[in-house]
C-alpha cells in the first residue's frame, strides 16, 4: 500500500481528535485575531442605533436549544443593545421547543441590564400557529397574544402601551434556526405591515438569506457564531461569540488543510495507477 | 452556586460527552443519550403545548371570559381526531379542507409576491437604472454587491441556471455553453452553501466545548474532569466485553 493510499484510508478518528484539538486549543489559549464587520450585520446595528429611545422592538426568538451556541450569543447582543438604546423591547418565540430558552434568555439579559418586566421589555411566550400568529399579531396583538408569558394580561402591560399591532412595532429582527423564521416574518409580517426588519440565522441558512438582503427586502442579517462576534463587537461588549472566533478560524484553516490534503493525495494516487 | 446550576452541569456534561463518545463509535452510552434526547424534547413539548393552547388560550378564556365563539375552532380540531374512528374518519376531511385551503390562500399570493416577483425585480433592476437622465452609467467594482458588474454577474447566473434547468430543448452548442454557464454558478452556490455549513457546524462544537471548558471549573465540582474520566473508563470496558464476547451469528 503507498503512502497516498494509506493517508486516503487513514482512520476518521484521527480526524475527528485533529479538529478538535484545534477547536479546544485556541479556546484555551486565545489568539484574539482580528474580526472585520461586515456591510450585513452593519446594517442591524446601524438601525438599531438609529431608533429613538423609547421606540418599540420586537425580537422574535424562532429557535431552540439545538441552535443555541450559533444564535444565543446574537440574541444576547442584540438585547444588550436594545436595552443600551431604551428601548422598548417585545420579545416572543415561534417556536414551542425554545419558550423556555428564550425565557431565561431574556430575564438573564434584563437583570443584567437593570430592565424591569412589564415596563421595559415584556417576554409573550409561545402561539401556536407559526405564519397565522404573525397574521394576527400583524392585525391585533392582543387577540395573538392575550396574556404575556407569565400569564399577565397583555392589555395591562405599561410597554404595550399604544402597541396594538405590528404596524406599531419600530424594528424587528427574526433570530431563525428555521422555519417559522426569517422568511415567514418577512412574508407575512413585513411584506403586509410594512415594519423595517432584519434578520438573524444559523450558518447554514444564511446563503438562502442573501437573496433577501440583497433585493432589500431585509435590511441586515447576522448569519452564525461569525455574525453574533461581529455584534458583539460593534457593541463593545465581546462575549462566548467573539471568544470562539479564533477556534473558528482554526478549524477552518484545518479543513482547507485536509480537503487540499485529500486531492493531492487522490491525484497522485490516480497518477500512480496510470 | 445555586444548587440547580450545578446539577445542571453536571447533567448538561454528562450527555454531551455521552453524545461525543459516538465519535469513537456507535455504544450503548450514545444511544442512552440519543433517546433521552428524544424522550425530553416530545415530552416538553408536548407539556407545553397543552399548557398554551389547552389550558390558556380554550379553557381559561371559555370558562372565565364566556368565549363561546373559541368552540368553533375547537369542534373544526376535534374533527382531526375522527381520523381515528373508521366509521367516521370522513368528517376529519372537512378540518384537513379548511387547514389546506386557509394555508394556500394565505401563503401562495404572500409567497409569489415575496419570492418570486421581488426578486425578479431585483435582478432587473440594476440592469435598468444603468441607464439614467445623465446617459449610460457602469460601475465596476466587485466588492459593491450594488455594482452595475455585479448586477450583469447575477443577471447572467439566474439566466444560465434557469436554462440549466430546461430540457426541452437539447444542450448543444451555444445551449450547451449557457448549460454549463450555469453548472458552473450552480456549483459555486453549493460550495457556498456548503463552506457556511461548516462554519456552522464547528460554531456547534466550539459551543459544547466553550461549556465543557466552563463546566471544568471547581465551582461546578469539575465535571468535566470526572464525567471525561467517567465516560472513558466505561468506553474501555464496553469495547473490553465487546472483544470478550463471541459474534452473534445469528
Amino acid at each position: 500500500m503507498t503512502f497516498s493510499e494509506k493517508m486516503l484510508k487513514i482512520d476518521r478518528r484521527i480526524i475527528f481528535l485533529m479538529i478538535g484539538l484545534c477547536t479546544l486549543l485556541p479556546l484555551l489559549y486565545p489568539v484574539g485575531l482580528p474580526i472585520k464587520t461586515s456591510s450585513e450585520v452593519r446594517g442591524v446595528y446601524d438601525h438599531i442605533e438609529s431608533l429613538p429611545e423609547g421606540s418599540v422592538f420586537l425580537l422574535s426568538i424562532d429557535f431552540d436549544p439545538a441552535s443555541k451556541p450559533e444564535l444565543y450569543p446574537q440574541a444576547i447582543a442584540l438585547l444588550r443593545h436594545a436595552f443600551k438604546k431604551n428601548l422598548h423591547v417585545i420579545t416572543m418565540t415561534l417556536w414551542v421547543s425554545g419558550t423556555g430558552m428564550a425565557d431565561q434568555l431574556v430575564t438573564q439579559v434584563a437583570k443584567e441590564m437593570g430592565k424591569e418586566n412589564g415596563t421595559d421589555y415584556t417576554f409573550l411566550g409561545w402561539s401556536p400557529g407559526g405564519q397565522a400568529v404573525i397574521i394576527n399579531m400583524g392585525q391585533d396583538l392582543y387577540s395573538a397574544y392575550p396574556s404575556d408569558y407569565r400569564g399577565k394580561p397583555t392589555k395591562e402591560l405599561p410597554i404595550l402601551e399604544g402597541v396594538r399591532s405590528l404596524k406599531d412595532v419600530g424594528y424587528m429582527v427574526s433570530l431563525g434556526a428555521g422555519r417559522p423564521g426569517v422568511e415567514e416574518w418577512y412574508v407575512f409580517g413585513k411584506d403586509k405591515y410594512k415594519f423595517e426588519m432584519g434578520g438573524g440565522c444559523t450558518g447554514v441558512m444564511a446563503p438562502g438569506l442573501y437573496p433577501l438582503l440583497r433585493s432589500g427586502q431585509i435590511n441586515g442579517l447576522i448569519g452564525g457564531l461569525r455574525g453574533a462576534a461581529e455584534y458583539e463587537n460593534l457593541i463593545g461588549q465581546k462575549g462566548k461569540a467573539v471568544a470562539g472566533m479564533d477556534a473558528q478560524s482554526a478549524t477552518h484553516l484545518a479543513i482547507i488543510a485536509l480537503v487540499i490534503m485529500c486531492n493531492l493525495f487522490y491525484f497522485s494516487l490516480r497518477q500512480q495507477k496510470g | 452556586m445555586p444548587l440547580e446550576m450545578i446539577v445542571g452541569a453536571w447533567v448538561a456534561t454528562g450527555l454531551t460527552l455521552l453524545i461525543f463518545s459516538f465519535l469513537y463509535k456507535d455504544n450503548p452510552l450514545f444511544k442512552l443519550a440519543e433517546h433521552l434526547y428524544v424522550g425530553v424534547s416530545v415530552g416538553y413539548v408536548i407539556v407545553k403545548t397543552y399548557d398554551t393552547v389547552i389550558v390558556h388560550l380554550v379553557v381559561k378564556p371559555i370558562v372565565e371570559n364566556g368565549e363561546i365563539a373559541l368552540l368553533i375552532p375547537v369542534a373544526i380540531g376535534m374533527l382531526m381526531l375522527t381520523r381515528y374512528v373508521p366509521k367516521a374518519a370522513w368528517m376529519s376531511r372537512y378540518a384537513f379542507a379548511f387547514i389546506v385551503g386557509m394555508g394556500a390562500g394565505l401563503a401562495i399570493p404572500r409567497t409569489v409576491s415575496s419570492f418570486i416577483l421581488k426578486q425578479v425585480e431585483d435582478t432587473i433592476r440594476p440592469l435598468l437604472s444603468m441607464t439614467g437622465s445623465d446617459g449610460v452609467t457602469f460601475s465596476m467594482n466587485l466588492l459593491n454587491p450594488a455594482s452595475h458588474l455585479n448586477a450583469i454577474i447575477i443577471f447572467i447566473g439566474v439566466s444560465s441556471v434557469l436554462f440549466y434547468f430546461f430540457f426541452s430543448i437539447e444542450h448543444s452548442g451555444v445551449g450547451k455553453a449557457v448549460a454549463r454557464t450555469g453548472i458552473l454558478f450552480l456549483m459555486i452556490s453549493f460550495g457556498a452553501g456548503f463552506g457556511y455549513t461548516v462554519m456552522a457546524r464547528m460554531s456547534l462544537l466550539i459551543g459544547r466545548l466553550t461549556d465543557l471548558i466552563e463546566f471544568s471549573d471547581t465551582s461546578y465540582g469539575r465535571p468535566t474532569v470526572w464525567l471525561s474520566l467517567l465516560t472513558v473508563g466505561a468506553l474501555f470496558l464496553l469495547a473490553r466485553r465487546g472483544r470478550e464476547q463471541p459474534p452473534d451469528i445469528h
